[in-house]
């Protein structure tokens, strides 16, 4: 598949402070999340793919078209920044009109798309009103109403669900997850986990301005192999259960969860203790209620490759 | 199995129309946005007093024999002459109130967008840099010539209105071209100095500061130079002297001071190129290290 965005050896930096470090990356369709802590590079990034700072080194194409210096590549491109970027002066309607104008569409076609968006975020009722009265909320929904007025094929989204409230959250993942069904590309950023995991499974790690890892995140744990994998198991009998582990050279390390019912296994291979546990819980016949994996979840991967 | 996506974009039917001004959207909202202030409608609207002042004086130069009781000797002040139109574009009131106009109706141009962040939203759409400063510029070019070329020639048509003649015209066949010549000077002056201290700050009420403040310490500082050092090229210090020497040069009248205009478009062509060359540094998207 020929990659949507693609970057390579791409950094950035301001003075001395790096800001992207010889990113090489490329990205498909459907949702991609760049997760990173502040800091991390991320907006650095989406400035780049969005042309509006110059690599330092390194080139970023979009559908193989260079991005710098290119605006009429941005006819298909929609961009929602992190922060707020409005006049408080201007009511939402004018805002979403004002900025359909630089797309050549005709009055009526932009009175159209204005209301088709703000319809989206369900901002229609408040569409007159001055910006400086909108919630935060509210903001978060009209930057998104005007990333996707002019029905872009990519969109780039920086933290768009931060200052949410839940269901505001659950909406707006909802018209993501839309958007990709609808076979676009979206690049999302969070530094916030679970708004990641809710959107994709296909991330992005970023930090200190390098991509730590990519993939989806069962890929994404396989590159972790120096770490253990943390197995919960919840049992009748925790302690005959770690007995029979005891001599097995894949673990690293057993406890026993506050509960008293817990072992927690910490193994370098997964797959080898899954096949042994089956063996071990029929041969002594103990009744096993619950096997999780804790850390297999994004903040752990995150924390592993941070080397927290 | 993987999930099937359905291609689901829109086919879009309207009109688009050919982008042949891409800055457009940027003239127009910053227009409008000045015509938003009630104290700039109220200074906008002043400006307008010298034409009116000179348009009167058009009138009654014809009428000579009407207000004669009024003008008590006077009337050579009123005659009409290129040194008329002169002294209309070049006056220290004029030039003063296009500065008051643009302090108020331009100054957060650049200053109001880095202050709520737009410039990431401009450049994350079909504008390029150039695209965004020419939109900027033309919303001062705007104020610029309905203040000095609109009334110029309108000034020229009534003259000729109440002269009943092509006399004048005929008589200096160029001055329109003075007109539309110094007028384009004012606004590529101003354009430049305007957009430069507009980018220099945020906060666009320091902005009018600044825009007040450096065209009248420039003079200021002319006054002092020229008491110390007593030649009269120190008026090259002074952003109204230059533009009154220039304006003059342009409307084949006597220069103000003994200095040759040249060393007045000189200066002025430095402090565009400066301006210029900072715009292009300053104007970029807001960097943010996330």
């Amino acid at each position: 598949m020929t990659a949507v965005i693609a970057a390579a050896s791409l950094s950035k930096w301001y003075g001395n402070v790096l800001g992207l470090n010889d990113v090489t990356l490329e990205i498909e369709d459907g949702i991609t999340g760049l997760l990173g802590p502040n800091g991390a590079g991320k907006s650095t990034f989406m400035k780049l793919i969005t042309g509006q700072m110059k690599p330092n080194i390194g080139t970023v194409t979009v559908r193989g078209r260079k991005v710098w210096n290119n605006p009429e590549l941005f006819q298909g491109i929609g961009f929602c920044p992190e922060q707020d970027v409005f006049y408080e002066d201007v009511t939402g309607w004018e805002f979403l009109t004002g900025l359909l104008r630089f797309y050549g569409y005709a009055g009526t076609e932009i009175r159209d798309r204005a209301a088709r968006a703000l319809d989206i975020v369900g901002l229609t009722a408040d569409k007159d009103r001055l910006i400086r009265g909108y919630s935060r909320g509210m903001r978060q929904r009209i930057k998104f109403a005007q990333a996707v007025a002019h029905d872009p094929s990519i969109l780039i989204l920086d933290e768009p669900l931060s200052g949410l409230d839940p269901l505001g959250k659950r909406k707006l993942i909802r018209l993501i997850k839309g958007f990709r069904d609808q076979g676009r590309t979206v690049l999302v950023s969070s530094h916030v986990l679970p708004e990641i995991e809710a959107l994709t499974s296909r991330i992005v790690l970023i930090h200190q301005g390098k991509i730590l890892a990519q993939g989806d995140i069962p890929y994404v744990r396989e590159l972790i192999e120096a770490h253990p994998h943390q197995i919960s198991v919840r049992s009748s009998d925790p302690r005959a259960l770690a007995a029979r582990f005891v001599g097995d050279p894949s673990i690293q390390k057993m406890t026993f969860g506050p509960d008293g019912r817990t072992l927690v296994v910490e193994t370098h291979k997964r797959d080898e203790f899954f096949g042994r546990l089956t063996g071990v819980v029929l041969e002594a016949g103990i009744e096993v209620d619950e096997i999780s994996s804790p850390d297999d979840n994004l903040q752990s991967v995150f924390e592993y490759l941070v080397g927290k | 199995m993987a999930t099937v996506r359905e291609k689901g974009y829109s086919h879009w039917d309207g009109h688009l129309i050919e982008r042949r001004f891409p800055w457009w959207p940027i003239t127009r909202t910053g227009i409008q946005l000045a015509f938003r202030k009630k104290r700039f409608k109220i200074i906008f609207a002043g400006a307008f007093i010298p034409s009116v002042v000179f348009l009167v004086g058009l009138y009654i130069s014809e009428r000579l024999e009407d207000f004669k009781t009024f003008l008590q000797g006077s009337d050579r002040l009123i005659n009409i002459s290129p040194k008329y139109f002169a002294t209309y574009f070049t006056n220290d009131s004029l030039l003063f109130l296009i500065v008051l106009v643009l302090a108020f109706g331009a100054g957060g141009l650049i200053a109001d967008d880095l202050k709520h962040s737009s410039l990431q939203l401009y450049f994350s759409r079909p504008l390029s840099k150039k695209d965004y400063l020419i939109g900027k510029m033309s919303v001062i070019a705007f104020f610029v010539l309905i203040l000095t070329a609109l009334p110029g020639i309108v000034l020229i048509i009534f003259k000729l209105i109440f002269a009943g003649s092509f006399k004048f015209f005929l008589q200096y066949p160029w001055l329109p071209l003075s007109v539309l010549g110094f007028s384009a000077l004012l606004t590529v002056f101003f354009g430049f100095y305007v957009l430069l201290l507009s980018s220099v700050s945020k906060n666009a009420r320091y902005v009018l500061i600044l825009i007040f403040g450096v065209y009248i310490f420039s003079n200021v500082l002319y006054g002092i130079l020229q008491g110390i050092f007593r030649t009269p090229y120190m008026l090259l210090f002074s952003v109204p002297a230059n533009l009154q020497q220039a304006g003059a040069f342009l409307f084949g009248q006597t220069l103000p001071r003994a200095v040759p205009a040249v060393w007045s478009f000189a200066v002025l062509a430095a402090i565009c190129a400066l301006s210029a060359v900072v715009l292009d540094r300053k104007i970029r998207s807001v960097e943010v290290i996330k």
